[in-house]
């Protein structure tokens, strides 16, 4: 009998293929089935910062002090798609492939970080978005700040695999967090400095601001074009907070591993 | 040489209700041998071990903790206590057609299914073809999983999965499914495989199967292993005790 695999069950290298064929099946599910495919995860943050441009420039003619306001929208608005489109994600990870999760015996963490690799994936795929708007709009500033775009991203990666692994197992146990995660990021999106910065912020609000992990990351995302942003309490505080997420997270998985498998 | 599964001690719980009131408190308590009310063990203190090469039938009456039993050795479920040690790779025949996506083609499900369980692509595209061929898909190779036939949906499974390298089987009642043509040709694969030497857990309520493929029985009753011997004797036993009380 020959015994052909990649890598033994448990190795990191079958981990990671196991991960990239559940992300792959995910992109290609989005993108075989639907004739606008890739415009998808272009056209839900194109047309919400249309909106939001229109919104703050044309009707309440009060910027937020940033020029170009539609590069600094949408340097937030794409981050922010890819956060919004996981965790919702998330609460429905395990019931979707609740078949495959009851017969095949894989890690059960690759449930949740394929959500984050595919949507991951979806994100990078909507940079060139803007990249040109950052190329046609007069004005707009571009420097070495782009530096911290990559560490956003890695930031941006531990905290949404730490949020998954404590949303997904909650979600699976508990019916009703589906729909109040779901209210908690609508909430969420205003409570963020995505279409305005920190320090629009009044008063104590600049301080409690700041304890929103996506408030620092999405500032290490901005750099490039405003470094005029840089707010060193916000992104310390964020990396700090995204951190314990993480820890947390791994600690819930674990514990409630078990109950969930029963639960499917 | 060491056993293929061993199993030691090994109990699960469930909730009687699923709606139960679940509480917070779940998430600190620890899986201890307390039984909280409204939970019941659908196995308990079970232990046996399986040599490669054996074929091993499980029989009890429904809801006895059999295909429980199996997701357990497949790694689907973990146990409250004991533990369950498989040596080796398992290639589940249970919920047979779950691992496939209704959007995407028979050909893509194929080899979705077989990367899971770790066969690379340079495996799976020499295997392709006998694959198709045993599944009797032929023309349908293009067309999204979720257009064909539930018979259709089962060979398929049936024939990716038992393609699969892995030393041990699982079968979960899943035979009885597809026609008899197609079933025919599933016990000659079984026969297949276990003249390979490789190790069989089957799940059936089908007496003729079990003594056709099976050499050793497990009776379950009750979330508790009652028998273990031949599968003529388990058999026997089981068929006594289900008998009518005249």
């Amino acid at each position: 009998m020959s015994r052909a695999a990649v890598g033994a069950p448990g190795t990191p290298r079958r981990y990671l293929h196991s991960l990239w064929l559940l992300s792959a099946r995910d992109l290609k599910v989005r993108y075989a089935t639907s004739f606008l495919g890739y415009l998808w995860s272009v056209l839900d943050p194109l047309v919400m910062s249309a909106i939001y441009w229109f919104v703050f420039t044309q009707v309440f003619k009060r910027d937020v002090g940033e020029d170009p306001y539609i590069v600094f929208l949408i340097s937030a608005l794409l981050p922010w798609v890819w956060f919004n489109s996981s965790v919702s994600d998330f609460t429905k990870a395990f019931k979707k492939d609740s078949r495959l999760v009851r017969s095949t015996n894989i890690p059960r963490s690759i449930w949740v970080n394929r959500i984050v690799l595919s949507k991951g994936m979806e994100f990078l795929f909507s940079l060139p978005v803007l990249v040109l708007f950052a190329i046609f709009s007069p004005g707009t500033e571009f420097g070495w700040g782009i530096l911290w775009f990559p560490v956003a991203m890695a930031l941006q990666v531990i905290l949404l695999v730490g949020l998954g692994m404590l949303v997904a197992p909650l979600c699976a146990l508990y019916a009703d967090l589906e729909r109040t995660t779901g209210l908690i990021l609508r909430a969420l999106f205003y409570a963020t400095p995505i279409i305005y910065s920190v320090s629009n912020l009044p008063g104590p609000f600049e301080t409690i601001g700041s304890f929103n992990p996506l408030a620092g990351i999405f500032t290490l995302y901005r750099m490039a074009f405003f470094p005029d942003q840089w707010h060193l309490d916000t992104v310390l505080i964020g990396a700090v907070i995204t951190l314990a997420i993480f820890v947390l997270g791994q600690w819930v998985f674990r514990t409630l591993e078990r109950p969930v498998l029963k639960e499917l | 040489m060491a056993a293929a599964i061993e199993v030691r001690g090994l109990g699960v719980q469930f909730r009687r209700n699923r709606r139960g009131r679940r509480s917070f408190k779940d998430l600190f308590a620890s899986a201890s041998r307390r039984t909280r009310p409204g939970e019941f063990w659908a196995l308990r203190d079970v232990s046996f071990d399986v040599q490669p090469g054996e074929s091993i039938g499980v029989v009890g009456r429904n809801g006895q903790g059999k295909s429980t039993l199996l997701r357990l050795v497949a790694g689907v479920l973990l146990p409250d206590e004991g533990s369950v040690a498989v040596n080796g790779g398992v290639a589940p025949l249970i919920e047979l057609t779950g691992g496939f996506v209704g959007d995407l083609t028979v050909r893509e499900n194929v080899r979705l299914t077989a990367g899971l369980h770790g066969m690379p692509k340079s495996e799976i595209a020499s295997r392709y073809d006998e694959m198709i061929a045993f599944a009797e898909l032929e023309e349908f190779q293009e067309t999204p999983y979720k257009h064909l036939s539930n018979g259709m949906k089962v060979r398929l499974a049936f024939s990716v999965v038992s393609q699969l390298d892995e030393p041990i089987l699982l079968v979960d009642e899943v035979l009885a499914v597809g026609d008899k043509a197609f079933r025919d040709k599933c016990y000659k694969r079984i026969d297949e495989l276990l003249a390979e030497g490789r190790t069989l857990f089957f799940v059936s309520h089908n007496e003729r199967d079990l003594r056709r493929f099976c050499t050793r029985g497990l009776y379950l009753n009750k979330g508790a292993l009652v028998l273990d011997a031949g599968i003529n004797e388990v058999l026997d036993r089981y068929n006594s005790d289900s008998m009518p009380q005249a």
